[in-house]
């Protein structure tokens, strides 16, 4: 009976801190589809008739369909090009010693410890001077995408060559016995066993890259290459676009359902994976 | 036969993500050390070495020490409320139950959400307008006398309430991630202590306190290194709430940094400050790993 007793207490206090975390959510839901003098007036209260002009107005009059074509672009490209380099490296460092190969992984892993500022000035800088003609690097969705993969190669490698660690050993051995190349037993038969790992790797980095500000703030000014975090920051910060409050909360909502969908459907693995990295990083 | 081609199979392979890796993150992080000791404002023209100045001027800059003060304050509260939390729920949340893993996913789920979206929600459920918070501080008003001036129910512009509504955004961001990390520290636990404590009389709180909480240790070093890292490397909370404002009450080293960089293009400044942010990164997290290197489970035995 007491311990009845005790285990409804921790329920009810478990449900009340899940409580704390959804109820701002689902404000933010709520209000972005109530009418502007209804977000004022009852701020607790369910929307009386659903407003979809919100997120008509956030996706249209607010441009948030152009800054989430940026981020698609930016996101899809950089995974593009990535993954197989990120993979092409993970697996010369899990199946290929040589000379030096410790000391260039664990720079590799390295940029995974210090801060992103730390390189803020400097690569403001480089981006600016990397010109082709009147074509620079700076303030391009190409400069911001090759940024974005050499950022997440330490983290892409360090998964992957985890992953290319546990595969048999006497598999490439067949293979090669069979007449294959390197590079032949790479495409055909690691990779493709590798499978669950470039998943893994593609949900994390594009989640990240998908909400990702600091480094998109600085590199890219102008408005027409803006990508979704910072085209959302523009209008609440820059713009005060506060008139339509609505649209503002549709332009949240926007902004977080794809990354709600991924995690929703791969939560376990991301679960996993963020552990993995956390215990052993 | 297996060695035909291998040093160049391992050069192409390695090439492309080494390039990238070395030109934009390896190189830049070289620059920077170069660019703490000029003064340069962007003109390339007018770069002079300074030697340590731009870091002696930052001990001296008033503006620093404060924002390094809102680090610590949002490290030592924060991260102790994220450490009381994680532990407290991770305890309660024992067992492998659908429920659990449901809850488990609920909590983690701002963590995997865009700072900028948890900014800007946080900025709304505080709005002295439209807020969620001053709503609630509206019931507390009492009857408006005529003449009376309005009852002020901003948050994030006020001095004194700025820095701590961060900091409960910042909690309600991370914690997810933590309690994560301390669950699975606790199914680490081998179920056969667990159970010969409680054939000692070990209970709740006791048990909590003499067997689940020293084997927490290790797990626990980890979160707080986490939290060193986390609190003192805040930029896009602060920068998209405050701005560092009002009269820099939030102002962090990050905020401070893009400030000198950005807005006063004091670019050697800048840098050194973000040094100065890297070692001050590095040696709380060496302390931190030092002070709790004894074991207390293996002390006590």
């Amino acid at each position: 009976m007491i311990s009845l007793l005790k285990r409804a207490g921790t329920n009810a206090v478990l449900f009340a801190f899940a409580l704390v975390v959804i109820v701002p959510l689902l404000w933010m839901v709520f209000s972005s589809f109530k009418s502007g003098p209804e977000i004022f007036a009852s701020p607790w209260g369910l929307p009386s008739k659903l407003h979809f002009e919100n997120f008509a107005h956030a996706w249209q009059t607010a441009g948030i369909a152009h800054f989430f074509l940026n981020s698609l672009i930016v996101t899809v490209a950089t995974l593009v090009v990535l993954i197989p380099i990120g993979a092409m490296a993970a697996y010369v460092f899990a199946r290929y010693p040589f000379l030096g190969s410790k000391v260039l992984f664990g720079t590799f892993l390295g940029g995974m410890m210090f801060p992103q500022f730390l390189t803020i000035v400097p690569l403001f800088f480089l981006m600016n001077s990397l010109k082709l003609g009147s074509y620079s690097l700076y303030d391009t969705k190409l400069g911001l995408t090759i940024v974005y993969i050499a950022y997440s190669l330490p983290f892409t490698v360090f998964v992957l060559a985890g992953f290319f660690q546990t595969l048999p050993k006497d598999l490439d051995e067949a293979a090669m016995i069979d007449g294959a190349s390197h590079s032949g037993v790479f495409w055909k038969v690691m990779l493709p066993l590798a499978k669950p790992g470039l998943i893994v790797v593609g949900i994390f980095n594009g989640i990240g890259l998908w909400n990702e500000y600091s480094l998109a703030l600085v590199l890219m000014p102008s408005e027409a290459n803006r990508t979704l975090p910072l085209g959302i920051a523009n209008l609440v910060m820059v713009e005060h676009y506060q008139s339509d409050w609505g649209a503002l909360f549709a332009g949240l909502v926007i902004v977080m359902i794809p990354v709600l969908i991924v995690y929703w459907i791969f939560r376990e693995k991301i679960h996993e994976t963020m552990l993995a990295g956390a215990l052993k990083g | 036969m297996r060695n035909r081609g291998r040093t160049a199979f391992i050069v192409t392979y390695l090439a492309p993500a080494t390039l990238l890796y070395g030109v934009f993150v390896i190189w830049p992080v070289l620059q920077a050390f170069g660019f703490s000791f000029y003064k340069w404002s962007g003109m390339s023209a007018n770069k002079t070495f300074v030697g340590f100045d731009n870091f002696k001027q930052l001990f001296h800059d008033s503006v620093f020490w404060q924002a390094l003060e809102h680090n610590a304050l949002i490290f030592l509260i924060g991260g102790g409320a994220i450490l009381v939390i994680g532990v407290g729920i991770a305890h309660a949340m024992q067992g492998e139950g659908r429920l659990t893993k449901v809850l488990r996913s609920v909590y983690l789920f701002p963590n995997i959400m865009s700072l900028v979206v948890v900014a800007i929600l946080w900025e709304f459920v505080y709005d002295p307008n439209i807020g969620l918070v001053s709503s609630l501080m509206r019931l507390f008003d009492g009857p408006v006398r005529a003449g009376a001036p309005p009852v002020d129910h901003s948050i994030l512009g006020s001095a004194t309430k700025a820095l701590p509504a961060v900091i409960v955004t910042f909690v309600w961001f991370a914690v997810g991630f933590y309690i994560m990390l301390f669950s699975t520290g606790i199914r680490q636990i081998p179920s056969e202590v667990v159970e010969a404590s409680k054939l000692d009389g070990a209970e709740g709180f006791h048990q909590f306190r003499k067997i689940t909480l020293p084997l927490l240790w290790s797990v626990g070093r980890i979160a707080v290194i986490y939290l060193v890292i986390n609190t003192l490397n805040v930029f896009a909370l602060v920068f998209l709430m405050t701005q560092g404002g009002p009269d820099r009450k939030t102002e962090v080293m990050l905020t401070y940094l893009y400030e000198q960089a950005f807005v006063n293009s004091d670019y050697g400044a800048a840098t050194a400050l973000a040094i100065a942010n890297f070692v001050i990164v590095m040696a709380v997290s060496g302390i931190v790993l030092r002070l709790t290197r004894k074991d207390p489970a293996g002390a006590s035995r």
